[in-house]
């Protein structure tokens, strides 16, 4: 029975060196996917996954169990770290394009269905689920960091179209990954 | 206001896509309501969920390799990681009271003065820098609007007696005045000061003005009427009404 998640952080907390090389192996592999997914880039995905769990490392005091699973805690950093990169990347200028993924929207067909089909496999997650609508939304907002005005304008939506797409897409995903 | 909106808002939130007063309203409601910190919460971990369901990847072993020493780096040195971080956000103030007893403290407080200092001081220059370049551009573009006009001429100035490896140059117009610019000239020894000529029937004083280090100067003269020579003469500190000096540049 391998040690939780919980535990492992604790004995972070404590400065086991151990206990981070075992959360390392144990969570780096789960949390790569997304930030490669979010800033396109394997040596940008490693220096993101560098700064997450170092940043782990050293607030692995402030963790508490009462406000979500280890998964979440290093999910959202990850998560947050990326966003942070591919943000400053958009304002030093260059041009950016938040990355839909066009592939995950269009259905397979035609001479490109092999590679889309490959690059569906990278997506084959639980957004894979949704409603093409829910699905734009959640890609453009935890995938792409763009705010519900930044979608309402890229899509030429209504805000509280885009709102109410978000409210029912997370319902959804509940519905699809149960706990 | 109901509490619909604000589990609209919980949703947006979790994705982290609220903005703008939506944001703020909720910001404000979230410490005061459980519901909602539930809901976001839970949102938090469908996301998690959604996200675990990608295949698993490694990243690069360098990753890991360049983690696993950095964390077995000497205790102290984590320490400084950590203040280097700290320093860099605004959790500095808070942490440099948490660690006030410490002899960290003691460093890091050093060091935060010294980065005050230096950071002031490069602030400084640079403004400095800035200034000046912004000069010397509206200078030049100055000189370059006055070459526009036929009207204007460019008159070459010679060093004279000890300064005589000094070269200067006239853009001048007579309505509109000129741009000297003047190159190997020695700085102006103490408690003297270089002043500009413009003579027609006599001589009119036409500002004063000091060499950098390489011996260069940009000046400008105010617009005067039959100029026929122009000069800079040696004087005392803060000029005088008629030249008395010697003469270091004249024009022919």
């Amino acid at each position: 029975m391998p040690t939780p998640g919980v535990d492992l952080i604790r004995a972070m907390a404590a400065g086991d060196r151990d206990a981070f090389a075992r959360f390392y192996d144990r969570y780096a592999p789960l949390v790569f996917p997304l930030v490669l997914r979010i800033v396109r880039d394997r040596a940008d995905a490693a220096d993101v996954i560098q700064d997450v769990f170092w940043e782990a490392w050293r607030g692995a005091t402030t963790y508490d169990p009462g406000r979500g699973t280890p998964e979440a805690w290093i999910v959202m950093r990850a998560r947050a770290r990326a966003i942070d990169r591919v943000r400053a990347v958009r304002r030093r200028g260059e041009t950016f394009v938040a990355p839909v993924d066009e592939a995950a929207m269009a259905e397979p067909a035609g001479p490109d269905a092999a590679a889309r089909a490959q690059d569906r496999q990278l997506v084959a997650t639980a957004l894979a689920l949704l409603p093409a609508p829910q699905r734009e939304v959640i890609e453009l907002a935890y995938f792409a960091g763009l705010t519900q005005s930044e979608i309402a304008e890229r899509l030429e939506q209504p805000l509280g179209t885009v709102k109410t797409r978000i409210r029912m897409a997370l319902a959804r995903l509940r519905e699809v990954t149960p706990a | 206001m109901s509490h619909e909106p604000f589990e609209t808002f919980a949703a947006v939130y979790a994705v982290d896509a609220l903005d703008g007063d939506d944001l703020a309203q909720f910001e404000a409601h979230l410490p005061t309501c459980a519901t909602c910190q539930a809901t976001v919460r839970e949102a938090q971990e469908t996301l998690t969920r959604a996200t675990l369901s990608m295949p698993p990847q490694s990243p690069p072993p360098t990753a890991r390799a360049a983690l696993v020493r950095r964390v077995a780096e000497r205790r102290e040195r984590r320490s400084y990681g950590w203040l280097r971080w700290a320093a860099a956000t605004a959790v500095a103030a808070s942490a440099a009271a948490m660690f006030a007893s410490t002899q960290v403290a003691v460093r890091y407080e050093a060091r935060l003065g010294q980065m005050a200092r230096e950071t002031a001081a490069v602030r400084e220059r640079l403004a400095r820098n800035e200034a000046a370049l912004q000069e010397q551009v509206a200078f030049y573009r100055g000189a370059v609007e006055l070459l526009r006009d036929p009207a204007t001429r460019v008159v070459d100035l010679r060093g004279q007696g000890t300064e005589s490896t000094a070269t200067g140059r006239m853009v001048w117009n007579d309505t509109a005045g000129g741009h000297l610019v003047v190159a190997g000239l020695r700085p102006a020894p103490a408690g003297k000061v270089y002043e500009a000529w413009t003579i027609a029937a006599g001589a009119k004083p036409a500002g004063l003005f000091a060499v950098d280090q390489e011996g260069r100067a940009l000046h400008r003269v105010p617009p005067e009427t039959g100029v026929k020579v122009f000069a800079v003469t040696l004087e005392p500190e803060g000029g005088v009404p008629a030249p008395t000096g010697p003469i270091v540049l004249a024009s022919k």
